[in-house]
């Protein structure tokens, strides 16, 4: 279980992320929904231990393997193949999980394609196969569909149901859509202004939200979507 | 007096040649130093998050404006017979020359590739750190892909160097076949009134300075077609 208590995140004195408590039960999946600057990637950047956070304490992670997908990944100017195996240094097989996690997401043709010049969603599925290469503890996913096709964004939910299931991981993951959180996660929490607003089981949360800025929101999805 | 010029530039004038050669050796050589020093210094600044790196950007970016006779004058002082390294008696020689480039051009190289190298490395890291690569391993996929951008550095610095002359003329003194390069050679004629090898050299140079662009830009395009291919 990894317990965050009493967190506060920072910017040039202003407040980004302000939480009193908050749980993520092992091998449960997460989603994370809320606008822009609600809190979601500084929150996923703190679990991934890329930035630290200015007070309060991330506990349960000590001695586990985090696997975590940027919402900016870098695409290395070698092949895609290269890319992925990249996550792989030293291990025997390399090549071959490469070629598979490649399959899994629909890139198995761009394999020898340049990690440069794929357009957007192609980078962005090369990045999510880097990442699912290997097997983590601790899943978290920074918008992992974000700039892909409809098409793509099936094979790569069902890759990901196919991972957590057979991992056992915890995945945290953040989207802009509600839908996709709800299709993907156990438990979805609602974010906004750097603060959660309500957490609870997917289906329970967009059926009947709590709150009345969780009902506004998804509200606004509705009619936006 | 054109014709004179094409006479000096295609015949066999010792003096050009050697002032040529002289200015080139001493580029190239400065050129190469200070990429050695500026480009780790850059991506130190650049590829890394540590205390005390506001101070060392700002000093980089003072250094960068260095004035070349204010370098000159500290090389000068060092170098000196009363100097730090006053024994090793090399004030007006190529070598003192090639130091005060160093000072001036090693500051420029490493701010060019510390903009270069943090324009990407946020992106970088956070990617390495996703998948478990840290130390060494990433900041080597740094400097690789960081590796074009560098050539445009250093072929920049080398741009300084050949067209200085503040500093080169201070501790080299411009001494006939020893220390006169392209710059302090245009500038002594000029003086002179001597303008036919003022002009050969100042072509010599043009050429030169055409060249390096021609590469600087070919190697931007090619980065730029790269990244929107």
């Amino acid at each position: 279980m990894i317990v965050l208590r009493d967190v506060i995140q920072q910017f040039g004195g202003r407040v980004v992320l302000e939480i009193p408590e908050l749980r993520f039960m092992s091998s449960r999946r997460y989603g994370m929904i809320g606008e822009n600057g609600s809190g979601k990637t500084t929150l996923l950047r703190l679990l991934a231990g890329t930035s630290k956070p200015g007070s309060g304490t991330i506990e349960g992670l000590e001695g586990k393997t985090v696997g975590y997908l940027p919402q900016a990944p870098y695409a290395f100017s070698f092949s895609v193949l290269q890319n992925v195996e990249l996550a792989l240094e030293g291990h025997r097989e390399a090549k071959e999980l490469a070629e598979k996690v490649l399959v899994a997401v629909g890139m198995e043709s761009l394999a020898n394609a340049r990690g440069d010049r794929l357009s957007g969603g192609e980078a962005q599925r090369m990045a999510l196969a880097r990442v699912l290469v290997r097997s983590y503890d601790v899943l978290l996913l920074d918008e992992p569909t974000s700039s892909t096709d409809v098409r793509s964004m099936d094979l790569i939910e069902q890759t990901l149901r196919e991972y957590v299931q057979r991992t056992q991981c915890t995945l945290i993951f953040s989207t802009h859509s509600p839908a996709q959180a709800l299709r993907l996660a156990d438990e979805v929490l609602y974010l906004e202004k750097g603060r959660l607003v309500e957490q609870g089981p997917a289906r329970e949360m967009f059926h009947s939200p709590r709150d009345e800025r969780t009902k506004a929101f998804l509200r606004h999805w509705s009619f936006s979507s | 007096m054109i014709k004179q010029v094409l006479e000096l530039l295609f015949g066999a004038d010792p003096e050009l040649r050697q002032i040529i050669g002289v200015t080139l050796r001493m580029s190239v050589f400065s050129t190469l130093i200070s990429a050695l020093i500026g480009i780790p210094w850059g991506v130190a600044m650049g590829a890394n998050q540590f205390k005390g790196k506001a101070i060392l950007s700002r000093i980089t970016n003072t250094l960068m404006g260095l004035p070349p006779v204010v370098a000159g004058l500290i090389v000068f002082m060092v170098l000196s017979r009363s100097g730090p390294l006053g024994k090793l008696s090399l004030l007006y020689s190529v070598s003192a020359m090639v130091i005060a480039q160093v000072v001036l051009i090693s500051p420029i190289i490493a701010g060019m590739t510390a903009n270069v190298v943090s324009l990407r490395a946020p992106s970088i890291n956070e990617t390495c750190a996703g998948i478990g690569i840290f130390g060494w391993k990433r900041l080597w996929l740094t400097i690789k892909e960081c590796r074009i951008p560098f050539v445009t550095t250093v072929l920049a610095g080398f741009g300084r160097s050949i067209a200085e002359v503040g500093a080169v003329q201070m501790v080299g003194g411009n001494i006939q076949f020893k220390t006169r390069v392209m710059t302090t050679a245009i500038m002594m004629q000029t003086n002179m009134g001597r303008f036919e090898l003022a002009v050969a050299l100042g072509v010599v140079l043009l050429i030169i300075s055409f060249i390096i662009n021609s590469l600087v830009h070919r190697i931007q395009e090619q980065t730029q077609r790269d990244r929107t291919a």
